[in-house]
């Protein structure tokens, strides 16, 4: 630990040799009505094309990397469980081939509980999937035919029972809150329903109101209500509660988790951490530059076909996929660092951290931005000055992380 | 060329009746532009112009003509706007000419400016050439409105000229009868030089270019010209004509229309309305001037960036060149800092003007809302003016306070009869008469608080007389009204830049919809915000603006941080758009909300 900056240059500062890897999977069954992720419906017949992309792509990472020891792999999406287990397995393969995985590497699957069998779980355990988040969403069927999910809360339990049956040692649901007509009663509901699987994390995202989606066209026409954002908060603080009582810890803005549940990749990026993203449109940061990759799965493969021959370059040679390269300044690491940080909930930033990272005092470098937050009630200083969101900043954050673009 | 084969004349209508669209076919018919150079309303060249398909600004032209009678004729014309807040540079463009070309559209028949246009016309003692335009639509009716201009205007039916300015149709006669009926400049080439400066515009290269009619003598390009108000003397550094474009010649002489480059840098020395003379052997007395345009309608200009103050005023100096009716003076806002109460014909002007701040001086406004100006007689006997709510004094040293007036013309189909009375009652306006005009149009005359028909009075008549009445306005008195100053309180605090001057009858509906208006601008903050409205120390109306509880992302996929990055970006840039009142952010259009009270929302 400690000697990352051999392996990426000092603009990291002084950081564990680590990588995380993030492969993404933009192929969906059908679209979901709040969904701007970049994902694609009706294209199974591209998959095999797009794991041999995704191979090569990481073959081509790898080379222009230090052979750095990868901690976590996550598969997203998309919906990654849509592949085929030896379409899985060969992405996994090349990868430990490809990368240096660490012995007790973190690799998760995200996966939407339809149609999924005690089978493939017993097959992704077996292929070295030791966490899966389920895509649950909700346990109410008027929530659940709003959104367009294509499953029931009959499918989520028999998911998590299959889940456990195969022995998969770490379990996250998603839910979403926020929701158009969505009342307390109704999200305690759901919370509840998702207790009563007792997963090892929960992940619950407040729904954001997307262009371009079918919920944003319904609203503009009026034939759905806007989301309320007082309500949502309500429920927030609802589950907060909820949760604690349950003995999650809230360990990020919308994440909590059981002991040593917390999801490894997702810490390691909030901790600003280089990781690479492999696939269509997925975003990555190495090298000092963030990068994302090209959008259309038909681009992403062409261009990666076309690198591999040597026809094509890119200049970030990583990312040989990348459509847009930002090389990152010191300032801007520091920035990032402390908007990620404080994501963090109970870790958040620690000037003393901060300062054996980068060799940089947080305070001069951003002095009145904290005390302006301080003196809000955003922010908050606990033993040895290390600083976090309050409850209320939780809420609030994008007011405490806009201080510091 | 000899003043007997000189022509000055303008052409005047109101709005959309065609006159730009006439100038084109004459300046085609005369060969003054080429094929090629031609587009629709070409004298109209400012960008708003164009992208609005309005005149805003009259502009000056010579042509050659050749008439039937075999003579060449040096033909000035002067296209002016129609919009009744640009009747001054009408009445100005008046002055510098013989006759005029008045322009009745086939379709609509006589309106509202038609006949403030016709008055100041005949105020000024031209000659008219009356001409029924846009014949080749389907609803023209030119025989009916010739037949209207014989009977309101006085003019000969018979001697009313019917043509097509889109396609050219009798055109011509047009040309021809400006040859004919309007009467040459009778200037005395030999007396001392006097020329009338009736615009100005800008040029970073050539300075001031004052456009000049000249009245006796000549002005030649060598000589040492002299100011007449202001004693400053200049060489000129070019003199030319309007061929369209500015075309340098050696002299421009009794009669003739043209322009002095100055050289100068501001308008302080060269004042539209003022006079040229020579610096050595000079006129005695100078040409009767203008009179300065009276702004009837003041708001509050302010930098959205308190670094752009300069700019500002530079920007304001410079459209003041191109425009002698806009008036500024410095203003401080508590809200607002530093900035300049500007003064405007109308709110069209107004609209026109930071238009053209924002775009041709790429500046970022702040506007307060419009204004009216009010007289105040104190306790102690003095007569204040005020044209900014903010400067109203104390109640208790009040003893009056004068509202102005003003005497309104509708022109409409008698069918809107009902809701233009309902409009204009509901404003606090008093029925003055009525006339027809002929057996379906009618002539509504009222009076009317100016405050009220500001405040997109003209919008509201359009719409329920669905586009057909039209509307001409003059001041008429200032009278002494129950008025009150309704104050706007952001978290407490009395901000200066949404106070308004009310009738005390109306305060407490106009409270209400202020405060109901502005808790829906002003955006929810990290703490709670009242808002309320109050006359002296009495609370009207209050709402407050509930502190903000959320302000988080969504689920972004796969750590993608910069998108989450270009959306605080965003949320900054945002941010840095709102004025700070004490610790609340106010977003700029708050401090135009008055304008919109009277909709129905
Ligand atoms: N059909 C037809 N349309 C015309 C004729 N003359 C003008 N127009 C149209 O009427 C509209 C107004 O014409 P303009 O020439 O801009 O009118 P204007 O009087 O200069 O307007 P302002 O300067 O804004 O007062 C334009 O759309 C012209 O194309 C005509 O003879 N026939
Ligand atoms: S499953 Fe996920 S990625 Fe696919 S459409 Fe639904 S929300 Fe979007
Ligand atoms: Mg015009």
């Amino acid at each position: 630990m400690g000697n990352g900056e051999a392996f990426f240059g000092t603009l990291y500062g002084n950081i564990p040799a680590e990588l995380a890897l993030y492969i993404h999977i933009p192929f969906c069954e059908a679209r979901c009505s709040y969904c701007a992720f970049n994902t694609y419906v009706g294209q199974r017949a591209r998959v095999p094309a797009y794991v041999r992309a995704l191979q090569a792509e990481m073959r081509l990472a790898a080379e222009a990397l230090p052979r750095v020891p990868v901690s976590s792999v996550y598969f997203g999406g998309g919906t990654p469980s849509l592949l085929a287990v030896d379409e899985l397995g060969a992405l996994l393969e090349t990868c430990a081939d490809a990368f240096v995985l660490i012995p007790d590497v973190e690799i998760t699957l995200e996966a939407n509980p339809e149609r999924l069998s005690p089978r493939d779980f017993r097959a992704w355990r077996a292929l070295g999937f030791n966490r899966v988040s389920l895509g649950m969403q909700s346990a109410r069927e008027d929530e659940l035919r709003l959104f367009r999910r294509t499953h029931t809360l009959a499918d989520v339990r028999a998911a998590v029972e299959a889940a456990r049956a195969a022995g998969i040692p770490s379990l996250n649901l998603d839910l979403i809150y926020g929701v158009p007509r969505q009342t307390p009663a109704a999200w305690r509901e759901s919370v509840q329903a998702a207790l009563a699987l007792a997963p090892d994390h929960l992940s619950l995202y407040s729904l954001g109101v997307e262009e371009k989606t079918l919920l944003h066209k319904q609203i503009a026409r009026g034939r759905v209500p806007p989301p309320d954002p007082d309500l949502a908060a309500d429920m927030y603080e609802l589950a907060e509660e909820l949760l604690a009582r349950a003995g999650y810890r809230h360990y990020e803005i919308s994440n909590w988790a059981r002991d040593g549940h917390a999801c490894r990749h997702n810490v390691h990026v909030w901790r600003n951490r280089p990781y690479l993203g492999l696939g269509a449109g997925a975003h990555g940061n190495v090298a000092g530059a963030r990068y994302a990759n090209l959008r259309r799965p038909s681009d992403y493969i062409a261009r990666v076909a076309a690198v591999a021959a040597g026809d094509a370059r890119s200049t970030l040679l990583a990312a040989p996929a990348a459509e847009e390269i930002a090389a990152l300044t010191p300032a801007d690491v520091y920035a990032e660092t402390v908007i990620l940080g404080l994501r963090l909930t109970e870790e958040g930033i620690a000037p003393c951290a901060f300062a054996a990272r980068f060799g940089r005092d947080l305070w001069t470098l951003y002095g009145a931005q904290l005390r302006r937050l301080l003196a809000w009630g955003l922010l908050e200083q606990s033993d040895k000055g290390r600083l976090r969101l309050t409850p209320r900043g939780r809420l609030l954050a994008n007011r405490v992380f806009v201080e510091f673009v | 060329m000899d003043q007997s084969h000189i022509r000055n004349f303008c052409i005047i209508a109101h709005i959309d009746h065609g006159k730009s669209t006439l100038a084109d076919r004459m300046l085609q018919l005369t060969g003054t532009i080429s094929e090629r150079d031609m587009q629709a309303q070409v004298l109209d060249d400012m960008e708003l112009e164009r992208e609005r398909g309005v005149t805003i600004k009259a502009s000056a032209v010579r042509m050659q003509y050749t008439a039937a009678d075999g003579e060449t004729y040096e033909m000035n014309l002067i296209d002016t706007p129609g919009h009744v807040d640009f009747a001054y540079e009408v009445s100005r463009a008046l002055q510098a000419c013989e006759g005029a070309v008045l322009v009745v559209d086939a379709t609509q028949g006589i309106e509202a400016q038609t006949l403030a246009n016709l008055y100041m016309a005949l105020e000024h003692d031209l000659e008219l050439v009356a001409v029924v335009n846009k014949i080749d639509l389907p609803a023209a009716q030119p025989d009916e409105v010739a037949q209207e201009i014989e009977d309101l205007i006085g003019l000969d039916a018979a001697d009313v000229l019917q043509v097509s300015a889109k396609t050219g149709e009798n055109v011509p006669q047009v040309l021809e009868a400006i040859v004919r009926r309007i009467p040459p400049p009778k200037g005395d080439r030999a007396a001392p030089t006097r020329a009338l400066i009736f615009d100005s515009h800008y040029d970073s290269y050539k300075g001031v270019i004052a456009y000049v009619r000249v009245f006796d003598g000549v002005i030649r390009r060598t000589d040492t010209l002299r100011m007449m108000s202001t004693d400053t003397e200049l060489e000129p550094v070019e003199i030319g004509i309007f061929n369209p474009h500015m075309q340098p010649t050696d002299s421009l002489s009794a009669g003739e229309v043209g322009y002095i480059a100055t050289g100068l840098k501001t308008v302080r020395e060269c004042r539209v309305g003022d006079t040229v003379t020579l610096a050595e052997g000079g006129a005695p007395e100078p040409l009767p001037g203008y009179k300065q345009a009276k702004p009837m309608v003041f708001a509050g200009f302010y930098p959205a960036d308190n670094d752009d103050y300069d700019a500002l005023r530079d920007a304001l100096e410079k459209l003041q060149l191109n425009d002698a009716s806009l008036v500024f003076e410095p203003e401080t806002s508590q809200a607002l800092n530093f900035g300049f109460r500007v003064g405007f014909l109308g709110l069209f002007h107004m609209e026109i003007i930071q238009e053209r701040l924002e775009r041709e001086y790429g500046l970022d406004l702040v506007a307060t809302s419009p204004s009216v100006e009010y007289q105040v007689v104190l306790r102690n006997g003095d007569v204040i003016v005020i044209t900014s709510p903010a400067d109203l004094p104390d109640e208790s040293e009040i003893a009056e306070i004068r509202e102005p007036w003003m005497f309104i013309e509708i022109f409409s189909p008698e069918e809107y009869i009902g809701a233009i009375m309902e409009l204009v009652t509901g404003r606090r306006g008093e029925y003055v008469s009525m006339e027809y005009l002929d057996a379906k149009r009618v002539l509504l005359k009222y009076r009317i608080p100016l405050a009220e028909l500001i405040v997109d009075f003209y919008d509201r008549l359009k719409s329920v007389t669905r586009g057909y009445a039209s509307l001409d306005y003059h001041f008429d008195s200032y009278r002494p009204e129950r008025l009150v100053k309704l104050d706007v309180l952001v978290n407490k605090q009395p901000v200066d830049a949404l106070a308004m001057i009310v009738h005390e009858d109306e305060a407490y509906r106009k409270g209400q919809k202020l405060v109901s208006r502005l808790k829906r601008l002003i955006p929810r903050q990290l703490f709670e915000v009242p808002i309320q409205a109050a006359v002296g120390k009495r609370v009207i109306s209050r709402a407050n603006v509930k502190a903000l509880r959320k302000d988080v992302l969504a689920k972004c996929y796969g750590g993608d941080v910069t998108r989450k990055k270009k959306l605080l970006e965003k949320q900054k840039k945002g941010k840095k758009r709102l004025k700070m009142i004490g610790n609340v952010e106010v977003p700029q259009e708050a401090f135009m909300a008055v304008l919109r009270l009277n909709d129905d929302d």
